[in-house]
């Protein structure tokens, strides 16, 4: 008996190790271990057997019987492994073809700057005020103090419309619009389409301007500087130079430029920058007393700043854009970059 | 404003290089705009000696010289006559560059070796034309030295932009007088001494002011027995470095002595004046007459002419008359200074597209006090280059004169509306360095008397920037505002703009900007009727094209050429959108309307060419898709499609309105074939408008959002031939007919005409999923609503159920 177990297990050995795929493997698992398999066969003979060989052979059993299923499940596990890895073998695809993407949309640069732009001043307390575009003579010019045959209305050429309205020429009026609506505390900035008649590589009909406005007690030129600052430092990155130079808008007084270190030269001088290392962004100043009386604003007791920056320069300095035209043109090619 | 570093120095003496002054001035708040080294970069042209001069083997024109330089002698070949051995010349030595980019390098000429050039005026940029080399004063400066530093035109020009409020600076002294206060230095003025001769000038000329509020000021001198001729040499140098053309003596003199002290004059030939009167009047209606330039010139009533006893003789402040003109033969000159009204000038100048130097400065104000001294500085400087006589005395009417008002001022008030904190002397001192008058009144208050050239400082706050200005905006410290603090959300309109912005890129589309104005005609090319709002745009006065000359009434013409112009360039996968304002005039009232709308338009192929997938091209359902996605994300309840009456330029078959219970609120479909054509585009292009302003009403500003059922679903679906005549929607609306919270979705799944399905059928798929909150369905269950359903279709609809 114990000769022909020993037998049974060395070949059931034998033909585990010779069988090829996961079926093979299983057909020796039941000519073995089924319900009419050899060794069970064997176990169910164990009880012709006498009281005393029955246990003694019982144990005999058992271990070859263990020992064959640990064989079969390691030979299975691996017959397994072998087909994934045959499979992983057969199965390739060319990975360097396209992926399945959409087309992706994008935001035209100047609604990315003014979204920007609005992000940093909402941060810093200011709300967005709007206003029209088509305008009252009084409300672009005469409240900001462009009186009538000014020399200053030359700085900006009109486009105008009947009824003594016009384009605006700037997003100030909404700064008249919005004092004449609430009393101070004011904080607002004001994004919008401006016109002028003027059109050429570097002047286009139409562009647009973001206006910022902040009226209150003891509001001073420094804090118009200190707020200028945080706004560049934030929209150039934090090491960019600001230099206030004095100006002259008749609506601001005092009044000034302000220049950013170039950003693409770090101010060494440059042909966008014209090798002054400097680059005009904003106009700025203090709110002139004459606009508070236009809206019956007591100019004794508050003070504030207001300024204002073209958004197709910002979006240029920005981008790398050296032609406006660019802007306007609506060539996907372009736009699909943003 | 142009002026050169050398012109300035003149009249102040700082220690400044070039490059410092421009930024001193540019800080100023008289920005350089330019920098020009005027005889930069030709320090190779020096100053040489011809040693020898001897004619040139193997050319009869040309010579051989041999040119001392201070260091060698060198043999150079020249081809001018007009020098001789010995005379100083200026030497192009081998690596000079001369104007118009021509290099110096040895050469051989006819065989003989050339170590350089011998340079005339016109190769060295000095002059037009020259008739041969320039001969040099012998001792002009030692050999070797630059040619430019020995003529004394090494120098600087700076062209300043000028703010409208500087016009103090439109000269050469007022530009100084800002460097001498920043600098705490004095201005010198030039000296005069005026020398006349015995007759009176009352009884040679006369001045009347009929217009005394248009010209509160006329000075007027007279000199007799000049001589009109070509100016010197320094005189044309200087206006030529500025850009002024030398004309002759006289008139050279009243542009230098404007560009010098900012004050127009004007020399007429006296003996053409009828009656040797001067009378200043306003122009009569229709009044005729030519100007200098040779252009006859109609007048109106408000333009001011200065006339003589019979005719105008020049357009006040503007320019002169051909009547009176200097010319070569005049003797004697009625020269004249004078202050006119601003605005009157202005109107005149503007009107007749007549911009002068002497324009450009009436208009924003020239120095009233300064009118006789300029006066006086160009008639001497008229004597010394012309000679003549001038009588005795000048002719000064000045009935506008008045004392400028003093301004009550605080230096408390500058130091706090800054952000400085100067002391009060420390502040006077900047408003005296300014030629202020300054003096002590009570309560910390001064009273300021400003020059009367800064007419620009007329209130207390012109003062406060003068002291911010002059103490330099550099030592203004950064600080933050304390403020209260304001609470302010972004409109609802606001938000939601950004919103649809959103919404429409993640849908893959891409955002555009066109320009507000457009042309009349493109609303005929979208097929619009005469009578149709859209037709009626505001008109702009004076447009710069025609195609930009009116306001828009719709975005839709502007994308459609966006269009167009993007398939020229084979951009033919599209998917565009502007969200912009239209200008919709409004029945009585002068304000138009300007309401935000929304267009987008799609062409080819869905999402772009690929590999991976067969010819996709989009279609009305991609557009219908968008609005759904923006309807849904916006929560705009009730959306019904309506495809009747449609824009005509929808095609009529494929396009619907979409509407939010009773409101329109957008349209959808596919551009008509013919609109199409109009805009030059090639291939089908689906549009889509929305009206922004109602969507923003109908948006629900509060979501209610549902914890999704946790119990399993049980999907059936339903195949079924139904009459084409019936739309999808039908089906949807019988199936919901049936209340049961248990249908949590209904779907067309398939839609198929073809083989199979009878003609004039459709067959249509739907699935339907059902689910309950608060159980597992049991099949029974759902399979009584299912029945009920199908029998609903079958007997309302009239389907077959397949």
């Amino acid at each position: 008996m114990r000769e022909q177990l020993e037998q049974l297990k060395s070949s059931a050995l034998q033909s585990i190790e010779k069988a090829s795929s996961v079926e093979q493997l299983q057909e020796i698992r039941i000519s073995l271990l089924g319900r009419k398999g050899e060794l069970t066969a064997i176990m169910k003979g164990l009880g012709s057997l006498t009281a005393e060989e029955r246990p003694v052979v019982g144990q005999v059993v058992n271990k070859v019987r263990d020992e064959i299923e640990v064989a079969l499940r390691t030979a299975i596990e691996s017959a397994q492994e072998k087909v994934i890895s045959a499979r992983l073998q057969s199965e390739r695809i060319d990975i360097s073809l396209p992926g399945r993407s959409q087309l992706r949309g994008t935001k035209h640069p100047i609604s990315l700057v003014i979204e920007e732009i609005s992000s940093i001043f909402a941060g810093l307390g200011f709300a967005v005020a709007e206003g029209p575009e088509i305008e009252h003579d009084w409300y672009n010019f005469e409240a900001l103090n462009f009186p009538p045959e000014h020399p200053a209305r030359d700085m900006q050429d009109t486009f105008f419309v009947e009824n003594n309205l016009l384009l605006r020429t700037h997003t100030s009026p909404v700064q008249i619009r919005t004092m004449l609506k609430q009393k101070p505390p004011v904080r607002i900035i004001a994004p919008g389409t401006v016109y002028r008649c003027d059109s050429d590589a570097t002047h286009s009909p139409m562009f647009h301007q973001i206006e910022g406005l902040m009226v209150d007690t003891g509001v001073t030129f420094g804090d118009l500087k200190g707020i200028l600052t945080i706004f560049t430092n934030q929209l150039f990155g934090q090491k960019t130079g600001v230099r206030l130079r004095p100006s002259y808008f008749p609506f601001t007084e005092p009044s000034a430029e302000v220049d950013i270190a170039c950003v693409i030269c770090s101010g060494k001088g440059c042909r966008v920058c014209k090798n002054t290392g400097w680059l005009e962004i904003l106009g700025a100043g203090m709110v002139d007393p004459e606009v508070y009386r236009h809206v019956q604003y007591d100019a004794e007791n508050i003070s504030g700043f207001a300024f204002g920056m073209g958004i197709e320069r910002v979006a240029m300095l920005k981008y790398g854009i050296s032609d406006m035209r660019l802007l306007f043109e609506n060539d996907v090619r372009f736009l699909r970059q943003f | 404003m142009n002026v050169t570093y050398n012109w300035l120095k003149e009249f102040v003496d700082f220690s400044l290089s070039p490059d410092e002054l421009a930024d001193l001035l540019t800080m100023l708040g008289l920005e350089v705009e330019s920098m020009v080294k005027l005889g930069d970069g030709m320090d190779d042209v020096v100053v040489a000696r011809v040693e020898e001069k001897r004619p040139h083997p193997n050319a009869d024109k040309l010579s051989l010289c041999r040119v001392n330089n201070g260091v060698e002698v060198l043999e150079v070949v020249c081809g001018a006559q007009n020098f001789s051995q010995g005379d100083t010349v200026a030497l192009a030595q081998i690596g000079a560059v001369l104007p118009g980019d021509f290099k110096i390098k040895k050469s051989k000429i006819r065989g003989e070796e050339s170590c350089g050039m011998l340079c005339s005026e016109k190769e060295l940029g000095m002059a037009d034309e020259s008739a041969g080399i320039m001969v040099l004063p012998a001792a002009i400066a030692p050999l070797g030295t630059p040619v430019f530093k020995a003529l004394g035109i090494k120098d600087t020009l700076f062209e300043i932009g000028l703010t409208p409020n500087r016009s103090d600076c439109l000269s050469v002294v007022g530009i100084a007088r800002d460097i001498a206060a920043k600098l705490g230095l004095k201005v010198t003025l030039p000296q005069l001494t005026v020398v006349t001769g015995s007759e009176a000038v009352e009884s040679v000329i006369g001045v009347t002011i009929e217009s005394p509020e248009l010209c509160p000021r006329y000075a007027a001198r007279y000199i007799s027995g000049c001589s009109i001729a070509p100016s010197p040499d320094w005189m044309v140098k200087r206006l030529n470095a500025i850009g002024i053309r030398s004309i002759n003596n006289v008139v050279d003199v009243t542009n230098l002595v404007m560009m010098e002290l900012g004050q127009p004059l004007h020399a007429f030939d006296c003996d053409r004046l009828s009656g040797k009167r001067i009378v200043v009047r306003t122009a009569n209606e229709g009044e005729q007459f030519t100007t200098l330039d040779n252009q006859l010139r109609g007048l109106v009533a408000t333009d001011l002419v200065i006339c003589d006893a019979e005719r105008p003789v020049a357009l006040a402040g503007v320019m002169g008359g051909l009547n009176s003109e200097i010319e070569s033969t005049t003797s004697s000159i009625l020269l004249e200074s004078a202050f006119f009204k601003p605005a009157t000038i202005r109107k005149t100048a503007k009107r007749l597209g007549l911009h002068t130097e002497s324009s450009h400065r009436f208009e924003r104000g020239i120095d009233i006090d300064n009118v006789s001294f300029a006066l006086d500085r160009a008639a001497t400087l008229i004597l010394e280059l012309a000679g003549g006589v001038m009588a005795n005395g000048s002719v000064d009417v000045y009935p506008g004169k008045s004392e400028r008002p003093a301004i009550s001022f605080r230096p408390k008030k500058a130091n706090e509306l800054i952000g400085i904190n100067l002391t009060v002397d420390d502040i006077i001192d900047i408003l005296t360095r300014l030629e202020c008058k300054v003096s002590c009144g009570s309560d910390g208050e001064y009273s300021v008397i400003p020059p009367y050239y800064r007419l620009d400082i007329e209130r207390e706050i012109d003062l406060i920037e003068e002291i911010a200005r002059l103490n330099g905006y550099d030592k203004i410290p950064s600080t933050m505002p304390i403020s209260r603090v304001v609470s302010d959300l972004p409109s609802r309109h606001q938000e939601i703009e950004k919103m649809m912005r959103d919404l429409l890129v993640n849908n893959g589309m891409n955002e555009i900007i066109n320009f507000s104005f457009t042309a009349p005609e493109a609303v005929g090319k979208m097929l619009l009727r005469d009578d149709d709002p859209r037709c009626t745009a505001i008109k702009l006065a004076n447009p710069l094209v025609d195609e930009h000359s009116v306001m828009r009434t719709t975005l839709l013409p502007g994308l459609l050429d966006t269009v167009a112009k993007n398939m020229k360039f084979r951009s033919l996968d599209l998917k565009l959108f502007e969200i912009r304002r239209i200008y919709l005039p409004v029945a009585n009232e002068d304000m138009p309307n300007e309401p935000l709308c929304v267009v987008g338009a799609l062409t080819g192929s869905r999402d772009g060419e690929g590999w991976s997938r067969p010819d996709d091209s989009v279609d009305f359902y991609d557009a219908k898709g968008i609005i759904e996605t923006v309807l849904n994300a916006l929560d705009v309840g009730g959306v019904s499609w309506v495809s009747e009456n449609l824009d005509p330029y929808f095609h009529p078959g494929k396009s619907s309105w979409v509407y939010s219970g009773r409101e329109c609120i957008g349209s959808v479909g596919e551009l008509h074939p013919t609109v199409q054509k109009n805009f030059d585009i090639e291939k089908p292009v689906f549009c889509f408008e929305l009206d922004f302003e109602k969507l923003v009403k109908l948006s629900r500003t509060k979501k209610t959002i549902t914890a999704p059922s946790r119990f399993p679903d049980s999907t059936r679906d339903i195949a079924m031939l139904i009459s084409d005549e019936v739309p999808a929607e039908r089906i949807i609306e019988c199936i919901r007919l049936e209340k049961s919270k248990e249908i949590e979705h209904v779907q067309i799944f398939d839609v198929y005409r073809g083989k199979g399905v009878p003609e004039g059928f459709k067959s249509i798929a739907v699935r339907i999923r059902y689910r309950s909150f608060e159980r597992t369905l049991a099949e029974e269950e759902i399979n009584a609503l299912h029945n009920k359903i199908v029998s609903n279709l079958t007997e309302k609809l009239h389907v077959t159920i397949r």
